[in-house]
């Protein structure tokens, strides 16, 4: 049945970012324990406050259990034998571009991140991370025009120590779940954003992400603060070069919102996935969570999740301060054997608070996409609301599509929907648009893009048009 | 006036009202006596729908100051079922559908809470019955709508005769009617309009809530008020509604209108 | 009292259960008490579990036949009941009609646990409970559609834990209604065991009342087997249970069946009152249809896990899950989780869940027109109620009282 599928056979389509930079790294030997994070937050300079912080968190991550709730049955990983660290071997960070490894620019350039001063997005503040390091900051003088601090979180700990203590670890603790807890003990580097009270940032901000090596592990930690009356809107990008090896990556984002603020964060995702066979491709165990701290803050997450071998990711609100408002919007597609794992969490815990979860996910191959979702009405949420729609949309009869909201509730003043509904394209439909002149493949792409329509309308427009062209991408292929 | 002896039912005085911190009437004036039918006519969002509410006690409006009698008492001191027992009756524009609940014994309990309000006796099973099925005939209501819940599945004609039927069933004081020929076609519309007119009697009131003419062509009032940004900008006979009909609500932004409120 | 203390204290295995016994027993030494490690048992009351485990099973023949009884309805003119007790034989003084007749022993043993077996629901703790310690089972085969409605009632024994088990086998184009009735009072516990097979085109119309009382406990699991065209009705009402806990089980074995499911549970008190139902469709164009509703006053606790398993050979099945939540009280505490594994691509699944108070605009139309807000309440929850209660079969609402199930 899958061969005449046209629709199957639409949505496989080689991975373009799998290329290696060839670059002399330094890389420090592999496998953990008290030694190496020293070493680590020594390369880094890092204050002491840090190096403890990461201490205590690597004496909770060893009494820590590496969760199977989600049943993924991947081989277990053994972390000693894998690099906590590596850089390019230049020294690290640059006073300006003109400085950085030319073939460092040329890499982001070929993944469409052009980072030099004539080529780059002319409203897209970008910080780039290769492997364990930002290698470069772009706009940085703009921004700080205006009062916004957005650089590398290393390059935080040192000039901006105060905010860092203040705030790291606060959203997500150290002992959160053993990913959290590993990432607080060795993470490497990540992006810092700091807007002052009423600033509305003046551009959009960006961190790309680049695995190169191949036996590294990336753990890299974010850190979001939007004072009073503030906004911002963020945006990340993976990449990572095909190995035949599964290459960890377990990034914390922590997001604070104070009073009135607002912070919309969003996440294009297509780290390697393997090959067809599954070999290779990133697990990608990812903690991130939002703190709406403030009244009336609100907090927007928005995903667009294409990659990855094992993706375990549900960027969370905690809707603490009265009248906040969460938002998750999201799209996953898996292909292949991925297996995809990913929602929300919306804990309501102050009054009137307001979330909306819109999730869209596209299984095809032998892939299994799950949505799981909590949405948790707390004693005080009084005339709090959730509304909820997951949707799935099943491409072949090897794919798997699995919903589990779970759904508690203590308020009796607060309402709480949730509507989901399952949907394949047929092959009616196909024929339909066929029968209008379109294309197959494009009829396809078409059909998905405006499945997960609601959820692009989401993005920032720069990126809602990267976002439908990738699963078109990704759709792409030989229709048979 | 219709008839000598005319008591004053409803009196509204600058009455001011919010939804969500959000003015919506901005000093309604309005009195209505015995034996008196008015239509209230405006462009959607002007307020009127927002005034019905008020007056039968809806939660999620908020009077900010003004006053409203009914029949002497203070309206908007009481709770919806209380001004519904005294005789105070909102025909709705969308009435709610109610799963589960048995149509003829939510009209048995509705009539049964009125009539002890006016010390009469509460009807019985039986007794209810045969009065229903009495009052039916001035909708021409199929009786298999009672075995039904409470205007679940019901047709948009089928919904407001089950609120004329509770108009029927109630015998209120004041009848607000709002928006009854919305939806109908011009067959139900007849039906709708012969009861609210078999209903009007020289004791009660009628207050017609509606956009159109159509509704007035059936059943015409003796006062017609139009209503625009919260107030009530005109009133006069039958005629301002054909006015109305002929050169459209544009007519009322003719600024020469503005100094006649009452 | 542990599981294996609880063990010890079982009388030793006799009966035609004998072997069943035996295993469950062995099973549940191995096991021990279930743990919130364990999805199905996460939100659950262990401690009620484990008290549940401290009453005696009932070890002799009281007499319990006549208790309460009075205050039963009395059978409908045309229908058949059945008492079941743990010790006596349920038939005895009953004639069956032409169409219902006992499995011989041959029958039985073939059919006992196969249900189990192909809802794959044998290793689990409520089984294993009632495994060790169920010493007699009903088991009828019902042939022919014009049949007498059944009743099965199951009565309180109190300060005990009572094991009861029946095996229903429909043969082919078979039709029947079945109520069956759990009544609990002062800590009594019961554990029942069903199996239900339905051939090709029966139809089952079940109707489950369960009605606690004082600190009684319920553990049911109703497994059943549908073949193609066959259709089972499942309303379930359940309320007053200190601990109360349906499983239905279904699987559609080849498709092709309708299955409908409605579920009321109404807990008040400290109740903590769960159902988790499983359906799982092994072949196409199977059809599903539920509803589940749940009413949480006071400081209980109502719990509802929805699964449904769609597996590749289920093309075009067509389910559909609503779970619908009042809560109507800032002590109590609702948790609903609908669970959908889809591995076939040409489906319609589609499910929701609320959890809200009563709608105010419907408490403001029914105000409106003079009606208290209390009385107003009280009929909007009862029409909630009413909307399940309505279905059950051989007018089962006469069991429960209407006005007594539900109190503002």
């Amino acid at each position: 049945m899958s061969s005449q599928n046209p629709v199957q056979e639409v949505v496989s389509q080689p991975y373009k970012y799998g290329f290696i930079t060839d670059i002399e790294t330094e890389k420090i030997d592999k496998g953990i324990n008290e030694d190496v994070i020293r070493l680590i937050s020594s390369k880094k300079e890092e204050p002491k406050f840090l190096l403890e912080f990461r201490l205590r968190a690597y004496r909770q991550w060893l009494k820590m259990k590496e969760p199977d709730w989600a049943k993924f049955g991947y081989k277990s990983i053994d972390y000693q034998d894998i690099i906590y660290y590596a850089a390019p071997k230049k020294d690290q960070k640059k006073a300006s571009l003109d400085e950085v490894d030319p073939k460092l620019l040329e890499t982001f350039d070929k993944l469409g991140i052009p980072l030099s001063e004539q080529k780059r997005l002319s409203n897209v503040a970008v910080d780039a991370v290769f492997d364990s390091v930002s290698i470069a900051t772009t706009y940085k003088e703009k921004l700080a025009e205006s009062g916004v601090i957005f650089c590398s979180i290393g390059e935080a700990v040192n000039e901006y120590p105060d905010l860092v203590e203040k705030y790291l670890g606060t959203v997500v603790p150290s002992n959160d779940n053993f990913f959290a807890a590993l990432n607080s003990a060795v993470f490497s580097d990540g992006s810092f954003v700091f807007i002052p009270k009423d600033v509305q940032c003046p551009m959009e901000l960006s961190s790309y992400f680049r695995i190169n090596s191949g036996d590294i592990g990336q753990f890299e930690r974010t850190l979001i603060i939007a004072e009073e009356r503030s906004s911002v809107s963020y945006l990340e990008g993976c990449t990572a070069p095909m190995f035949d090896t599964n290459t960890l990556h377990a990034a914390v984002v922590e997001l604070v919102a104070l009073d009135d603020s607002s912070i919309k964060y969003s996440t294009v995702q297509n780290w390697y996935s393997g090959n067809e066979e599954g070999i290779g491709g990133i697990y990608n165990f990812v903690t991130k969570r939002g703190h709406c701290r403030g009244d009336r803050s609100k907090i927007s997450w928005s995903q667009v999740e294409t990659g990855s071998a094992i993706t375990w990711k549900y960027p969370s609100c905690v809707l603490q301060g009265q009248d906040s408002v969460g938002e998750f919007y999201s799209v996953a597609l898996t292909n292949n054997l991925q297996k995809a794992d990913t929602g929300t969490k919306m804990l309501h815990v102050g009054p009137r608070t307001r979330s909306t979860i819109v999730s869209k996910g596209i299984s095809a191959g032998n892939s299994t996409n799950s949505y799981r979702g909590l949405v948790q009405m707390g004693p005080k949420a009084k005339g709090a609301r959730n509304y909820s729609q997951c949707d799935s949309m099943l491409i072949g009869d090897q794919a798997a599509a699995n919903t589990y909201p779970y759904i508690r509730s203590q308020q009796t003043e607060a309402n709480i929907e949730h509507e989901a509904s399952t949907c394949r394209i047929s092959e009616d439909q196909l024929f339909y648009l066929q029968s209008r002149g379109v294309g197959q493949e494009e009829a396809v792409s078409m059909m998905v893009s405006g499945f997960c329509r609601d959820v692009f309308n989401q993005l920032p427009m720069e990126f809602a048009a990267e976002a439908d062209k990738l699963l078109a991408l990704k759709l792409e292929g030989s229709v048979g | 006036m219709i008839s000598k002896d005319t008591k004053l039912i409803l009196d509204i005085s600058d009455l001011h009202a919010s939804v969500e911190d959000q003015p919506i009437l901005q000093g309604v004036n309005l009195r209505v006596h015995s034996g008196e039918i008015h239509a209230l006519m405006g462009r959607n969002g002007c307020g009127k729908s927002t005034l019905a509410k008020i007056l039968a006690g809806h939660p999620s409006y908020k009077v900010t100051s003004g006053q409203v009698l009914f029949c002497g008492q203070d309206l908007l001191a009481m709770e919806p079922e209380e001004r519904a027992r005294l005789g105070v009756f909102l025909g709705f524009q969308y009435p709610i559908e109610i799963p589960g609940v048995s149509n003829l014994e939510f009209l048995r309990v509705a009539t049964n809470a009125r009539r002890q309000c006016r010390g009469e006796e509460e009807l019985d099973l039986f007794d209810f019955e045969d009065f229903v099925i009495d009052r039916l005939k001035i909708v021409q209501m199929d009786p298999a709508f009672l075995e039904r819940s409470v205007n679940e599945g019901f047709s948009g004609g089928e919904k407001k005769r089950n609120e004329i039927l509770q108009m029927a069933l109630l015998e209120p004081i004041v009848s607000i009617l709002d928006e009854t020929d919305s939806g109908l076609d011009i067959d139900a519309l007849r039906v709708v309009a012969s009861g609210v007119k078999q209903l009007a009697n020289p004791d009660n009131a009628t207050l017609l809530i509606t956009h159109y003419q159509r509704l007035l062509n059936e059943i015409t009032p003796h006062f017609v008020h139009v209503m625009a940004a919260g107030r009530i900008l005109r009133t006069g006979g039958p005629e301002l509604a054909l006015k109305l009909e002929q050169a459209g609500y544009d007519w009322l932004d003719d600024p020469s209108l503005d100094q006649e409120g009452e | 009292m542990s599981a294996p203390e609880w063990l010890v204290s079982l009388p030793a295995p006799y009966g035609v259960l004998e072997s069943v016994q035996r295993r469950g027993r062995q099973y549940l030494a191995s096991l021990g008490l279930p743990d919130f490690a364990e999805e199905s048992w996460r939100l659950c009351d262990l401690a009620r579990l484990e008290a549940l485990l401290k009453l005696p099973v009932s070890s002799q023949q009281t007499d319990v036949h006549d208790y309460g009884q009075d205050k039963w309805p009395r059978p409908q003119s045309e229908s058949l009941r059945v008492v079941l007790d743990p010790f006596r034989d349920p038939l005895e003084s009953i004639s069956l009609p032409n169409g219902i007749t006992p499995l011989t022993s041959e029958e039985l043993e073939q059919t006992l646990g196969h249900t189990l077996d192909v809802c794959e629901c044998n290793a689990t703790w409520p089984i294993a409970i009632n495994h060790a310690c169920a010493m007699n089972v009903l088991a009828l085969k019902v042939d022919g559609s014009d049949l007498p409605p059944l009743e099965l009632v199951i009565n309180a024994r109190p300060s005990e834990l009572s094991a009861t088990r029946v095996v229903l086998v429909l043969e082919e184009n078979a039709r029947l209604d079945l109520l069956q009735v759990v009544l609990g009072s002062r800590h009594s516990a019961h554990s029942h065991l069903l199996e239900i097979h339905l051939g090709q085109e029966a139809s089952l119309n079940h109707g489950w009342v369960a009605l606690g009382g004082g600190d009684a406990s319920l553990m049911a699991h109703l497994a059943v087997e549908q073949e193609t065209r066959s259709n089972y009705e499942l309303t379930s009402v359940q309320q007053g249970w200190l601990f109360g806990r349906l499983e239905p089980r279904l699987v559609q074995v080849n498709g092709q069946a309708k299955t409908v499911l409605r579920g009321l549970q109404i807990a008040s008190k400290s109740e903590q009152l769960a159902t988790h139902s499983f359906v799982r469709f092994d072949g196409p164009e199977g059809d599903l249809d539920q509803l589940q509703k749940a009413v949480a006053s006071d400081s209980s606790h109502s719990i509802f896990n929805g699964a449904i398993d769609v597996p590749r050979a289920a093309q075009r099945t067509n389910a559909a899950q609503l779970s619908r939540n009042l809560l109507l009280s800032g002590r109590a505490r609702i948790d609903t989780k609908p669970e959908l594994q889809i591995v076939a691509d040409d489906v319609r699944c589609a499910h929701g869940a609320t959890v809200s108070q009563l709608q105010q605009d419907e408490l403001f139309y029914m105000r409106s027109r003079g009606i208290s807000s209390d009385r107003s309440m009280k009929l909007l929850l009862q029409g909630y109620c009413q909307e399940i209660i309505k279905c059950l079969p051989i007018n089962g609402e006469r069991w429960t009282l209407l006005d007594q199930l539900v109190s503002v």
